[in-house]
């Protein structure tokens, strides 16, 4: 089967968020980068999945120049080639990254074949628009499930899996279709140094395709005034109980 | 300028999702398909029926959402931002080829509406100017406090939205138990750990019941393991599990490095410890002074009572 | 028929010689060529002084004995064999061997010497039946009896054909110069019999060194062929460093790094293998050993050395191997080692330990991408953050907020001292007081000092000691670019295992500086009279790390830094001797089987009575500080810095 993975390029943070002095990104300088998670586990999927099933797993990401970091990554991981559509630094919104995805897609299977599987995290790391998969669907007119944590290709249909409480909810999309994932789908391997050396030399079709104006119009980040403060006394000792189980609720889980 | 509200299921999220969108002015409509019908707070509600809806399926929801957008021309379509809620309003504007904001804790009405929405999982703010003729939006659960369900139920207005074969493909089939079995730590929304403080093995047994009552899953440090007091598959830290929870509540734990590592992802840390100094404090987003074998029973006690009560 | 013996021993020993030989020329390069005066001095002391087998004085002696009985009896291997042909006339005229043997000095030391190896092998048949020492366990004990005996029945009829001589009045030397020999000869009459016994003598004596030889090559003795060899071509130098591996391959077949079979092994290890006799001071010295784990170097080395025997062939001709691991040791064997060099250190036959078990890890983690969970974990964390636990880069440098010292942004002048912080100090919470007391230290003695900042990240360490080495080598070529485009001369770390990479491993990477440890920077300052400690009471035991004082000789510096804040007391195993204290060769983020390691060397501490457990590594303190901790120790653990700052400030 022939599957297309879609994947970002992402800044690791888990500290301070600082911005970029426009206030319009991340300060990325001391950070390094990575595919966002669940992507990675969709490329680790798309890579068992022509492992069992044989045929041709391709990873595609639209993104900066340094982005090839992710799609070499990507084909460490066992991905057999790569597509770039290379933007400048500024970041697209999801309508016209979905946009971009979508002619590119068009343009590989008419040189290529069609896909059967076309495979989304279900939202970036950063952004998180949970959009992306959907748009590219619909406009290739495909069926897409999403979040799913379990993916498996049977003969013309694929199984996926949802979890929902108390267990999972099960779709079955006629191929060709779309997913999207959700990390925890799968453990992606650890890639071996020839993979790796590999992936070097593995074909990247690099193209660059015109930002259109966004319609989700980013004027400025901020962090939230939560972030970096210490932590607040909820009180001492066992009297302190009330406000722990408010601080439950607002969190959404009591 | 009417909003329309996609309805799930009655709940907290559902009344912080109208509280918001109150914020847009205009009347509030609801649209309900399925077994949710009852909707307060809201002028009309607007409830799909068809076979479709007798369980999730996305695609004809997003469907029948959109014939009502084109019926009723609502200035903004707006829902919680839940899996489903995100979902079926990104179908909606993959239909109708429209922007839409993910996970928003304000917004305004107007051309170009203005939204402000969570990035990072709410590590980050994003303000947005969105550029449509309709506001597609769905609310960063519990950024807003919910407004209360009162007075009547609104009328309900049935209508049978013309779903097309592809609108059906999308369906959950059925449902199967959890293969886990259980709720794992890596997958657990609490997680409450517990250091050498629990004193010993039986010492986790107000750790179990906290988790319990929170449908969590418990930890434990890297001492407690060492010493054999639980399996190495409870663990958390850099050499056990990383988790992600919403909540880690992490009991007489002092916050070594190798554990801090494990449970960075945690949205919110609630330490519990009798140390004000302890490392763990400066990573932690709440905390409460004392001892844990006092604490612990009491959070429990307390959960106890808001539910019967 | 002297000739028939000679000529079947001869085959056997040559048959298998030829064999060994082959496989060590089909040994993986390694560059051992350097430095001869060292090899020279190794092989002198070493080998003829018998230096590491010294250090335990009972075995020592016994096996010095008869090394040296072996050197100066050897020259009557070639006497007997001449006696057998001819015993009137056995040697040409002015032969030096003849004048050898009319000279009474030789004689007696012969007399002398074979008394000491009869002693030698009667004392090793104390140690092995009676004492019975841990260390034996696993060794081929039975093979160990019938060397000792067949060197027992060589000498013994050494002296009994000796005997003869003098009975018959054949000697050529003076009778009174062997007094051994001499008064066994008094068992003996003039006679027939006598003659008879002289033949049986000396062709037993013949024929049991013929015996010894053909046998030699075959067993674990093999050492005696190998070993002066081995010493010889063992690490000069940097003891610390390991090899670099080239991944600019460019075809498949040679995609394969570390040792994933026999078969890529270096000619170094291959020799390594030969030369092990099983003696077991590694295993002694082996902290993971001791703890219960199931490592144990010795048994490491020979079960590769069964590999390379059983697949020597199959390597000749170049066919298909088994994978070392499982075949040759197991998964865990190769995990539980921490690097602390303590096999490495001891073995009388300089077997480097630590580069087998590095090099089986670089193929496990390279090539069949298969690591413990856990440093997969860490590797990640590595790649993607540049430190182990995967904390922000952002936040290196936030321990030093509010210290003044001057973080180096790019095209600022080069600092006279850099400060090479390390992710432990910079990001665990225990660890960052010793850089914040380092620094604080440095800036009072007014020294020009910066650090990285975010721009210092991981020096690879950990990556390359759980054996993925081309993570570490990205990481030294960042590293080494970023301080060389800074203009750095002068590094000091306060981390053994930076330290170690900076100044052993970095200059095969083009990075050249002159690294020092901080206890060593601090302890010239104190010198110098620009830090002055207070003098105290305090009870300090300081505990060695591995990476200080036995990969890199730095023993004196921490010490005298704690004599000048207090009384210092030593532990049993301190300077080179030194017990890890688990964290070494990625075991910091590693779950531990069996006893903890650190657990050992808390109480260790404990015992020595001190108030105060002094350490000058981060991983030092973490391990320890957790130690003292789960064995109620009672120790205060804390870094040299962090303790003469205190003092600095009590002054």
């Amino acid at each position: 089967m022939k599957v297309l993975v879609c994947v970002k390029r992402v800044p690791m943070t888990g500290g301070k968020i600082v911005l970029t002095e426009d206030s319009r990104a991340i300060e990325t300088k001391h950070l390094g980068f990575t595919i966002s998670p669940h992507e990675e586990c969709g490329v680790e999927e798309a890579v068992r999945l022509v492992e069992a099933h044989g045929g041709e797993s391709v990873v595609l990401t639209l993104g900066p120049p340094e982005a090839e970091e992710q799609l070499r990554d990507a084909m460490a991981l066992g991905a057999d080639r790569a597509i770039h559509l290379v933007t400048d630094e500024d970041e697209w919104d999801a309508q016209a990254t979905a946009g971009a995805i979508v002619d590119a897609v068009r343009a590989d299977e008419a040189a290529t074949g069609a896909y059967d599987l076309v495979i989304f995290g279900n939202e970036s790391a950063d952004s998180g628009g949970y959009q992306v998969g959907i748009r590219v669907a619909y406009a290739l007119g495909r069926p897409v499930a999403t979040g799913l944590k379990g993916v498996t290709a049977e003969g013309t249909t694929v199984r996926c899996e949802q979890e929902a409480a108390g267990g999972r909810d099960v779709y079955v999309l006629p191929l060709p279709a779309v997913v999207t994932v959700l990390e925890g789908l799968n453990l992606p391997r650890y890639p071996s140094v020839p993979s790796k050396l590999r992936a070097q030399k593995k074909p990247v079709d690099a193209s660059s395709p015109a930002r259109p104006e966004s319609r989700l119009e980013l004027l400025r980040l901020v962090v939230p005034e939560s972030q970096g403060k210490e932590a607040e006394i909820l009180g001492h000792g066992p009297d302190a109980a009330p406000a722990v189980v408010e601080v439950l609720r607002l969190s959404g889980v009591a | 300028m009417a909003t329309l509200v996609y309805v799930e299921e009655p709940g907290d999220l559902t009344q912080q999702t109208l509280a918001l969108a109150r914020s847009l002015g205009g009347p509030l409509y609801a649209f309900t398909a399925g077994d949710t019908v009852a909707v307060s707070g809201v002028e009309m509600v607007h409830h799909a029926d068809a076979d479709a809806f007798r369980s999730y399926a996305p695609a004809a929801l997003a469907r029948a959402l959109v014939e009502l957008v084109e019926a009723h021309k609502p200035a903004a379509v707006v829902a919680a931002g839940t899996p489903r809620g995100n979902e079926v309003l990104a179908r909606v504007a993959a239909i109708k080829d429209l922007p839409f904001a993910a996970n928003c804790t304000a917004f305004e009405s107007g051309r170009p509406g203005s939204v402000t929405r969570t990035r990072w999982g709410g590590s980050l703010l994003e303000e947005a100017r969105v550029h449509a003729e309709t506001l597609l939006l769905t609310v960063q659960p519990h950024s807003v406090q919910g407004e209360p369900a009162s007075g009547e139920p609104a009328p309900v207005e049935h209508f049978s939205p013309s779903l097309r074969d592809e609108d059906l493909v999308v369906t959950v089939r059925e449902r199967v138990g959890s293969s886990a079995g259980g709720v794992t730590l890596a997958d657990a929304k609490v997680v409450v750990s517990c250091g050498r403080g629990a004193g010993s093995p039986e010492g986790f047994g107000i750790i179990e019941e906290l988790a319990g009552l929170l449908g969590g899953a418990v930890g434990c440090s890297r001492a407690v393991t060492m010493a054999g007091w639980r399996p190495h598959t409870d663990q958390v830290g850099q050499t056990g599990t990383k988790i992600a929870p919403d909540v880690y509540i992490a009991c007489g734990i002092s916050g070594a490095t190798q554990h801090m590592a494990g449970c960075k992802g945690a949205k919110t840390i609630l330490a519990i410890n009798t140390d004000p100094e302890a490392p763990i404090l400066a990573s932690a987003d709440y905390a409460v002074i004392g001892d844990l074998h006092e604490v612990v029973p009491a959070i429990s006690a307390e959960l106890r009572k808001e539910r019967t009560g | 028929m002297l000739v028939v013996a000679i000529a079947v021993a001869g085959a056997l020993f040559a048959r298998r010689t030829l064999f060994l030989t082959r496989l060590v020329r089909a040994g993986k390069p390694t560059l051992r060529a350097s430095d001869l005066a060292a090899r020279a001095r190794n092989e002198a002391t070493i080998v003829l002084g018998q230096r590491k087998l010294l250090q335990r004085v009972g075995p020592g002696l016994m096996h010095a004995f008869i090394f040296w009985g072996f050197l100066v009896l050897f020259p009557t291997i070639f006497m007997a064999s001449a006696a057998i042909v001819d015993r009137e006339a056995w040697l040409p005229e002015r032969s030096p061997l003849l004048w050898l043997e009319e000279q009474g000095w030789y004689a007696l030391l012969v007399d002398l010497f074979a008394v000491l190896v009869l002693a030698g092998v009667a004392a090793a048949f104390w140690i092995r039946k009676v004492q019975r020492p841990r260390r034996f366990e696993g060794s081929h004990l039975g093979e160990a009896d019938l060397i000792l005996a067949l060197i027992a029945g060589i000498v013994a009829s050494l002296l009994l054909w000796h005997a003869t001589l003098i009975a018959l009045g054949l000697n050529p030397w003076p009778a009174g110069w062997s007094p051994v020999s001499d008064a066994l000869s008094g068992l003996f009459a003039d006679d027939t019999q006598t003659e008879v016994l002289e033949r049986v003598f000396v062709w037993a004596h013949v024929l049991l060194i013929l015996t010894f030889l053909a046998y030699l090559p075959h067993s674990k003795h093999l050492h005696i062929g190998t070993a002066a060899f081995n010493v010889f071509f063992s690490r000069t130098r940097a003891r610390g460093r390991l090899e670099p591996l080239d991944f600019g391959v460019e075809d498949e077949g040679s995609m394969r790094f570390g040792a994933g079979t026999a078969a890529d092994l270096t000619w170094k290890q291959m020799l390594d293998a030969m030369s092990c006799t099983e003696c077991g001071r590694c295993q002694d010295a082996c902290p993971a050993f001791a703890t219960g784990k199931v490592l144990s170097p010795k048994l490491l080395v020979m079960g590769i050395r069964d590999q390379l025997f059983a697949d020597g062939p199959a390597l000749l001709s170049g066919a298909e191997l088994t994978p070392l691991v499982p075949a040759a040791v197991t998964d865990e064997v190769v995990w539980d080692c921490v690097t602390c060099g303590a096999c490495v250190e001891v073995c009388p036959v300089s077997i480097e330990h630590v580069d087998h078990i590095v090099d089986l890890r670089r193929s496990l983690v390279m090539v069949d991408s298969n690591p413990p969970a856990e440093l997969e974990t860490m590797l990640r964390d590595v790649e993607r953050n540049a430190n182990p636990w995967g904390k922000p880069q952002t936040e290196r440098a936030s321990w030093a907020d509010g210290l003044g010292v001057r973080i180096l942004e790019p095209g600022d002048p080069a600092p006279e001292v850099l400060y090479w912080v390390g992710c432990a100090a910079s990001f665990d919470e225990r660890a960052r007081t010793s850089a914040i007391s380092t620094t604080k230290l440095l800036l009072a003695a007014g020294l020009d000092v910066a650090i990285l900042g975010p721009r210092e990240s991981c020096t690879g360490d950990p990556a390359r000691r759980a054996g993925n080495e081309y993570v570490f080598q990205s990481f030294a070529q960042t590293n080494v670019e970023t301080l060389n485009e800074a203009g750095v001369t002068k590094i000091v770390a306060s981390c053994p295992h930076c330290f170690n990479t900076l100044a052993n491993e970095y200059p095969d990477f083009g990075g050249r500086y002159e690294v020092l440890h901080h206890s060593e920077l601090l302890a010239e300052l104190v010198r110098d009279g620009r830090i002055s400690p207070a003098g105290g009471k305090e009870t300090i035991t300081y505990h060695d790390s591995c990476y200080l004082a036995r990969h890199n000789d730095v023993l004196a510096a921490p010490r005298e830094l704690v004599e000048r804040i207090g009384r210092p007391l030593e532990m049993a195993r301190s300077g080179k001797k030194t017990f890890c204290c688990g964290a070494g060769g990625a075991h910091m983020w590693m779950e531990e089987r069996g006893t903890p390691i650190n657990e050992e060397r808390a109480r260790e501490a404990a015992d020595t009575g001190a108030g105060t457990l002094a350490v000058a590594c981060p991983f030092c303190t973490v391990m320890l500080d957790d130690g003292v901790r789960q064995t109620g120790g009672g120790l205060r653990v804390a870094d040299v810095s962090t303790l003469l700052l205190e003092s600095v400030e009590r002054a």
